[in-house]
């Protein structure tokens, strides 16, 4: 009975639009008090105390610092040069451009840890490149709304550190190795549509007769971008620096190449930069902490257990529940945002994790490569409304072109469930 | 953004991210020269990433920013529109206000059985009573966004 009312009141509040973590707050808080109503203070001083509890974790700073260098490799300049290296690199031709956009979001995964942001960074230089060599601005939108996607399998990734805060027994560096493969399947899996939907549509026939940027003087040029993730992930592999040390080793080489080197961020600049990094980190700050609320209501409440029994009791098994699973998180990532998913369906799935003996980290791996399709997916796709933004079009005109991309990532997707090496070899051989 | 929509808020936010990236740094240079960690910075980093949490999402709460499904909120006639906003500013109000309370009783228990905080040895009240000091903060803006609903904006 109380459980029905922690759903009830949370899905409710939630489809009329309250901002998700209130209603996860509202939701646990009224069930805590109904369901200790002969308590003194009807047991709620559980409500503040989860909360300051789950916010004053140390390892959770990564998070606002993440986020921070996301808002500052956005100004930085790097992705405009890394766009010219990789024409540089990869020639013109039709159905070029989209590989290259891909593959730029790919290698931007690797210094920020947020998808909208590398879809913002990647979009503000691509989408009218796209436009210049014909590409209808419905398929850019696409390409870089699914590519900006990967990011949050490529290390380092926020989605991944919230995962690591919420799971004991998945270390931050571990899950970092272990999205590196399967981000890169990820991209693949995308390369592979966009060059085949450019050829049978004709797409980007202006492109052969764009000029080539010259190899070196691009690479030169390039050089500062380039170097990036060599010194954020190299700096975390060799144990310079923790992963929140690494972030903020990033914010200021990223303030450094963007203040000094290309002259693109200006010391005025500074305070919006910092300012917008204060409320994004705000707003996912606040859903962890009121999530905390929800999550100790569903545990003291014992709601999980019998959710579990019956799902064990079907009958499934691993695979048939893992489908399932998927299936479910597809639909519901269409509607919430990735991190508010994990919030959400993490403290309910651990208990299924645990029954079947799934990897805590390969799971991690799986979620997250959900969470990256939903990403995507119309109508509430986080990254393609950025990009949509970024070409002036709407997120209908994408239906076309999009599905074949998510179909792509699915594939992907379903590769890492069946052949769970592709995600754990790494940090394995790592010694994680 | 225009100066005159910079709040407050928005002001302390990008201080304390400031702040918390220099402490970091702090961290990893003395670390490099000294061979010594300051591990107390963590506790601070931490209130102070509660902080920033507070004043970001009160900068959200004023600007609608927070994420939600948009599905019903964004779409529909005017006049739902304008009743979804109200609903939303009334369930901040109503839950940060009664956070606030709770987390007052939270911090004057501490106060109480002088407790104090693992690392450092402070006195906790001294980190808790930010907690109701920016549930009141944010309950407000919850409220002056309610006040400009109704004035129909």
């Amino acid at each position: 009975m109380t459980g029905a009312l922690l759903f009830v009141l949370f899905v409710v509040l939630m489809l009329a639009g309250v901002p998700i973590g209130v209603a996860l707050g509202i939701g646990g808080a009224a069930a805590i008090a109904l369901a200790n109503l002969d308590v003194p203070s009807f047991g709620l001083l559980a409500v503040p105390q989860n909360f300051y509890a789950s916010l004053t974790k140390y390892p959770l700073l990564a998070l606002p610092m993440f986020v921070l260098v996301g808002s500052i490799f956005d100004r930085s300049g790097i992705a405009q040069r890394l766009v010219n290296f990789a024409i540089a690199v990869l020639g013109r031709g039709p159905g070029m451009l989209p590989v290259v956009a891909i593959l730029v979001a790919m290698f931007l995964g690797g210094i920020s840890g947020s998808g909208p942001a590398n879809a913002a960074a990647v979009g503000g230089v691509m989408i009218a490149a796209m436009a210049r060599a014909g590409y209808p601005a419905p398929f850019s939108a696409s390409v870089i709304g699914g590519a900006a996607a990967t990011d949050i399998l490529i290390p380092p990734s926020i989605a991944l550190i919230v995962y690591s805060v919420m799971m004991p027994g998945a270390s931050v560096p571990a899950l970092f190795a272990a999205g590196l493969v399967p981000g890169v399947l990820a991209g693949l899996a995308l390369i592979i549509p966009a060059i085949w939907l450019s050829r049978r549509h004709g797409l980007g026939q202006l492109e052969s007769s764009l000029p080539r940027p010259p190899l070196w003087p691009s690479f030169v040029e390039a050089i500062w971008g380039l170097s990036a993730p060599v010194l954020i992930l190299g700096g975390m592999r060799l144990g310079w620096f923790t992963p929140t040390e690494a972030a903020a080793v990033a914010v200021a080489y990223g303030l450094f190449v963007g203040m000094v080197v290309h002259r693109t961020i200006r010391v005025r600049d500074l305070l919006t930069i910092f300012r917008e990094a204060a409320e994004i980190s705000g707003v996912i700050l606040m859903i962890i902490g009121l999530a905390s609320i929800f999550a100790y209501a569903l545990n003291t409440l014992s709601i999980i257990d019998p959710i579990t029994q019956a799902i064990l009791a079907t009958g499934l098994g691993s695979t048939g529940t893992l489908l399932c699973l998927v299936a479910l998180l597809l639909i519901v990532g269409m509607f919430l945002d990735g991190v508010s998913i994990f919030l959400i369906f993490v403290p309910l799935v651990a208990p299924l994790m645990r029954a079947f003996n799934w990897d805590p980290v390969w799971f991690g791996i799986l979620l997250t490569m959900m969470v990256a399709v939903g990403q995507f997916t119309p109508p509430m796709a986080v990254n393609l409304m950025v990009s949509c933004k970024m070409a002036g079009v709407s997120i209908e005109q994408t239906f076309p072109w999009v599905w074949w991309l998510v179909v792509g990532m699915l594939l992907a997707l379903l590769a890492v469930l069946v052949f769970p090496p592709l995600a754990l070899w790494l940090p394995q051989s790592l010694g994680y | 953004m225009k100066p005159a929509n910079i709040l407050i808020e928005d002001r302390l936010g990008a201080v304390l991210m400031a702040l918390l990236l220099l402490i970091t740094l702090a961290n990893v240079i003395v670390r490099y020269f000294t061979d010594q960690s300051f591990a107390w910075t963590e506790e601070i980093s931490s209130v102070l990433m509660l902080v920033l949490c507070m004043a970001g999402s009160a900068c959200a709460i004023a600007r609608d920013t927070h994420i939600r499904v948009e599905y019903f909120f964004s779409a529909g006639s005017p006049e739902r529109q304008q009743r979804l906003v109200v609903v939303s500013a009334l369930c901040n109000a109503l839950f940060f206000g009664v956070l606030g309370v709770l987390s007052a009783q939270m911090c004057w228990d501490e106060f109480r059985y002088e407790e104090t905080s693992p690392a450092i040895g402070l006195p906790k009240w001294w980190y808790s009573v930010w907690l109701p000091v920016f549930c009141g903060v944010l309950c407000a803006r919850a409220l002056q966004r309610l006040q400009r609903a109704k004035a129909g904006a």
